[in-house]
């Protein structure tokens, strides 16, 4: 909103420059953005909190600048001459929607002559941003920027019937406004009819034969008020937003009205001439509850020094109430005082609000610095630490940290989750249709994140995210579960920096290697790995789970912590890869983070360090690849053999010179014992006992 | 005889000065002082046939001879040995400049780094970290902030719906009042976390952005409080000459409000582009929690006070590091996530 500084003067005469002026009000709460040298004068741009309508006008900032300058206000004059002719003689109002317009006024001018605006009014309305039509129409918006309350003016020989009616719209009813739109109104829309037809919408625009015109003689002005809610619904409705919507959907001040009227009467007599009938008609169904809302509120000292940190001076707090406009009464003891707010402070209605008053125009700068005592040591949220683990564990491996936005396209989404439709939650108003429903996966995202930047040429690309999935219905109110996962994308090459090693490419094994180290960052005892691709998306297999086909069938695992299911990792599937047009491998890896931090960790405890050696037999073994590493070292854990501390896997061969179907698989068995040094014939006979179980079990032979 | 020895020194000086190589020390020492068929040797041997005191005589000149000789030639060989050695050093040379072996390091998200700093300091302070749900219900998202029923923030322009009664939260002080429902005062409470407002994404807008939310409720909390305390926060995040102000303000959720500014980090405050020449920057909106917001969670405000702040975490992070459109910040190119640390 503008406010010419030469304008202000005329009703408060500041002791400051535009600019300090400027710095006074922002500092009071009316923030100015600008301060802009037009012509001889200055124009400020201020930005207002939605509170402060009373502000939206010359008026309204005059009577802050007198507050916090501690000088006069001087109001726009108004001099009407008597006139035998009543307005009530010549017209009527009637207001049938009270509830959406508490308040209508009507004034007639007769013997009006339509022309342009004198200079001085053009340039002032241009300085503001305002294009001037004619006498009568710019006096209305001069007014509205003087005084803050919108006014229309009717061709008054237009108005059929000679009369005014409030009311809703009537089903099907249409209008065209002075824009020459021709606009569709519903009942929930309150317009300002004559005796046939709807010639305004009430509060927002005006109609188009009922304007003023060259021709107009006589004039119908329209001082009222109007139900912000309805302003605001009808406004948003038909797309319509004008200086006049603006104001009244945030609140106009009904005991204004007449004032305004008054003034925009005293100018047109004055620029365009003719003469004001005597006595406005005025129609105020809501003047009781208006009345009934002026309650004392009371201030106490001790409350605005528990508030603010400052003490106060009752006077002082009275004569800054007092210069706002309200109507102070002493309290008993000299140290509170009650204040009924001025209608046109809608935002005045309890205790804090006034302290909040006297603090601003006092001066925010006189609060003091204190720190509130100790109450006890602060926390991180629960998990915290592990995220962070976490986080430090997948940069220094490499990956980039991403964050995506909660909504997501719901095709891409679906390609990554199991979630059945009817469990996912979708925005009704979406800016982006494309990007309408909460996602139930991280994966969808950081799959789009992974084509941006193949598409901007970045071919090695890790990243991860820890976010929210939205799924379900079930909690209170309908609210979904709010999922915390973490999921990993890493494609390219292994060792980017590697100059030695720069053809090698990431592969499965390097992100469960990723995801296993995490067990170690966390402190948790080891993850599990069980295949779901081809060999078990039976669903004799899997009851009620669906095999994940957003990946690799013949690479995916299930990722178990404790023997529950916690996650999955594979390769991408090629299909969707292609989809990007990525034709190298893409590893991707979910976890329920939830799972991850709130399962029970293993306390560290010492062991003592072995006394006596270890003896270590490395032995491969001719097996078909269809057996899984997996099962071959379980069966030999199962043996339970007394002194074999360890057995793992060392090398995987597959020459040409192997049966087919068969690769050799090279293990390390580590022996020792607490109390002597194992014999070699203790150790062979235990590596015979695993070659004999080997052979029987998987047919494994010894190479 | 000395004859026959000076002319045995020089022929030696000879081969000495002849060998080129380790081979030819080893060589020179076979043929001068080897035991079976060295030159000096065959000398020794030839002592036996000479009268006692001449053998005694020659035997001495011999064996100093032979001393000589084999200290020369110990010599030659150090000296092929050093240069063998220097040789071998000098082949296994390598290029230092090429670059060491390494992962590239990854990167925290710049959101991520700001939202640790800033849980650090808070903690730091005796602050508790909160946090709460994206989807929300009306109830939390507005009608127990104070934010009355008409307020534009309600409408389906502004705020993201997901029925009637659930919408993605357009604020993090709803934590404020999970908060204030799940525990007594006192308590202090920091809430990071994403919000969602119907922008239509520009350069300075995205629909989905983070918020940190800050509460404080004791007895005798004052607005003095709230300012000491963005105070000692301002100046632990942007450094301890940091200036704040507060101007009034209006949030519905507090009474009396304040907008926060500190002085740029950049100039401080003579006036940059960082601040667009203000020398100030805004922070957010604070003020003394609405009676009315804590008679809803059934905290007499009579008794207990407190303060509540908020600040945007996408507009300081396009601030500290210079961004210029904001939307890079959730398009999660790794050009872009490798540049903050």
């Amino acid at each position: 909103m503008k406010i010419s500084y030469n304008w202000l003067r005329e009703m408060v005469e500041t002791r400051l420059t535009p600019r300090d002026l400027a710095t006074r009000l922002t500092m009071a709460g009316l923030a100015v953005d600008a301060v802009e040298a037009v012509g001889d004068d200055h124009v400020l741009e201020f930005d207002l909190t939605s509170n402060r309508p009373d502000c939206l006008s010359h008026l309204g900032v005059a009577r802050e600048v007198a507050a916090l300058e501690g000088i006069g206000l001087v109001r726009p004059s108004t001099n009407l001459a008597a006139v035998a002719t009543k307005t009530i003689e010549l017209t009527a109002v009637e207001v049938l929607s009270p509830e959406l317009c508490p308040r209508y006024t009507a004034r007639l001018i007769r013997g009006v002559r339509i022309g342009p605006s004198p200079e001085w009014l053009v340039r002032r309305l241009e300085a503001l941003g305002q294009r001037s039509v004619n006498n009568v129409a710019d006096i209305t918006n001069y007014v509205m920027l003087e005084t803050g309350q919108p006014l229309h003016a009717f061709d008054f020989h237009q108005l059929r019937g000679r009369r005014i009616v409030v009311r809703r719209a009537h089903v099907g009813e249409q209008m065209t406004t002075l824009d020459g739109e021709l606009r569709d109104l519903t009942p929930e829309m309150l317009v300002i009819a004559d005796a046939e037809r709807a010639v305004a919408i009430g509060g927002i625009k005006g109609g188009e034969d009922s304007g003023i015109s060259a021709e107009t003689v006589d004039v119908l002005l329209e001082a009222a008020s109007f139900v912000p809610g309805q302003i605001r619904q009808t406004s948003r409705a038909l797309g319509l937003a004008t200086e006049a919507s603006y104001r009244f959907e945030r609140g106009v001040d009904p005991l204004g009205v007449l004032d305004a009227a008054d003034r925009a009467c005293t100018l047109i007599v004055a620029i365009a001439g003719g003469e004001v009938l005597d006595v406005a008609i005025d129609v105020f169904p809501g003047e009781a509850a208006l009345r009934a809302a002026e309650n004392p509120i009371p201030f106490r000292a001790e409350r605005y020094r528990a508030l603010t940190g400052l003490s106060v001076d009752i006077g002082e707090a009275s004569r800054i109430l007092g210069m706002l406009g309200c109507r102070v009464l002493p309290g008993a003891d000299g140290e509170s005082l009650s204040a009924v707010a001025p209608t046109w402070r809608i935002d005045i209605r309890i205790e804090e609000d006034l302290i909040e008053e006297v603090a601003r125009i006092a001066g925010y700068d006189l609060l003091q610095t204190t720190l509130p005592g100790s109450a006890g040591a602060g926390a991180y949220l629960a998990g915290e630490e592990d995220r962070r683990a976490i986080r430090r564990l997948l940069t220094n491996a490499g990956y980039h940290e991403a964050v995506s936005f909660s909504f997501v396209n719901v095709g891409l989404d679906a390609l990554f989750s199991t979630v059945d439709e009817s469990q996912r939650m979708l925005l009704l108003d979406p800016i982006d249709e494309t990007q309408s429903h909460m996602r139930t996966t991280l994966l969808g995202g950081l799959f789009r994140a992974l084509e941006h930047n193949f598409n901007h040429g970045s071919r090695n690309v890790r990243l991860f995210e820890i976010g929210k999935c939205f799924i379900g219905h079930e909690g209170e109110d309908g609210r979904p579960r709010e999922v915390e996962r973490l999921a990993i994308a890493a494609t390219g090459a292994r060792h980017e920096l590697d100059w030695q090693n720069s053809s090698a490419r990431l592969d499965f094994f390097d992100l469960k290697g990723v995801v296993e180290s995490l067990n170690e960052a966390l402190g948790l005892p080891p993850f599990g790995f069980r295949s779901i691709g081809v060999d078990s998306h039976h669903p004799a297999l899997y009851p009620g789970r669906l095999y994940p086909g957003w990946l690799h069938p013949g690479r995916a695992a299930e990722i178990l912590l404790g023997g529950r299911p916690v996650g999955q990792l594979g390769q991408l599937h090629p299909h969707i890869a292609g989809q990007g047009r990525m034709k190298q491998a893409v590893l991707l890896a979910e976890i329920d983070l939830a799972a991850l931090l709130n399962s029970t960790r293993p306390e560290s405890r010492y062991h003592p360090l072995p006394k006596f050696p270890a003896v270590v037999r490395d032995q491969a073994f001719l097996i078909e690849t269809s057996v899984s590493c997996d099962s071959i070292i379980s069966a030999v854990r199962d043996l339970n053999l007394p002194n074999l501390v360890d057995v793992r896997l060392f090398d995987i061969y597959a020459g040409r010179e192997l049966p087919a179907g068969s690769h050799s698989l090279a293990l390390t068995f580590i022996y020792r014992a607490d109390d002597r040094t194992l014999t070699d014939e203790e150790v062979s006979a235990a590596q015979e006992r695993i070659v004999a179980c080997l052979r029987n079990a998987f047919n494994a032979e010894l190479r | 005889m000395s004859e026959r020895i000076d002319q045995l020194r020089a022929e030696f000086e000879r081969d000495l000065a002849a060998v080129e190589a380790e081979a030819g020390a080893t060589a020179l020492r076979d043929r001068w002082v080897g035991r079976k068929s060295g030159v000096l040797t065959a000398e020794m041997k030839r002592l036996g046939g000479l009268a006692p005191e001449e053998r005694r005589q020659v035997g001495q000149l011999l064996n100093e001879l032979k001393t000589g000789i084999e200290a020369a030639i110990d010599r030659l060989s150090g000296e092929f040995a050093v240069r063998r050695e220097a040789a071998q050093l000098a082949a296994e040379r390598i290029d230092v400049t090429l670059p060491g072996r390494r992962e590239v390091a990854g990167h925290l998200h710049p959101i991520t780094l700001l939202r640790q700093r800033i849980e650090d300091i808070f903690v730091s302070m005796g602050y508790q970290i909160e946090d709460g749900p994206e989807i929300e219900t009306e109830f939390y998202n507005f009608d127990a902030l104070n934010i009355p029923a008409n307020h534009p923030a309600r409408s389906r322009q502004d705020t993201f719906y997901l029925s009637e009664r659930l919408a993605l939260r357009s604020q993090t002080s709803t934590v404020q009042i999970h908060a204030m429902q799940r525990r007594e005062p006192p308590l202090r409470v920091i809430a990071p976390g994403r919000v969602f407002r119907r922008d239509t994404p520009d350069a300075t807008h995205n629909p989905m952005f983070y918020q940190v939310e800050g509460l404080l409720v004791d007895r005798g909390i004052t607005l003095g409080d709230l300012k000491g305390t963005i105070e000692e926060f301002v100046r632990r995040m942007f450094g301890p000459q940091t200036q704040i102000r507060f101007r009034p303000s209006y949030f519905p959720f507090v009474e009396p409000g304040a907008e926060i500014d500190y002085s740029c980090f950049k100039c401080g405050g003579s006036g940059c582009r960082v601040c667009k020449g203000s020398g100030w920057i805004e922070m957010g909106g604070s003020g003394m929690v609405h009676p009315n917001v804590l008679r809803g969670v059934g905290i007499d405000p009579e008794i207990f006070s407190g303060f509540a702040f908020g600040l945007g975490l996408d507009r300081l992070c396009a601030l500290m590091y210079g961004l210029d459109d904001i939307r890079l910040l959730y398009e999660n190119d790794i050009r872009f996530l490798a540049q903050f640390r």
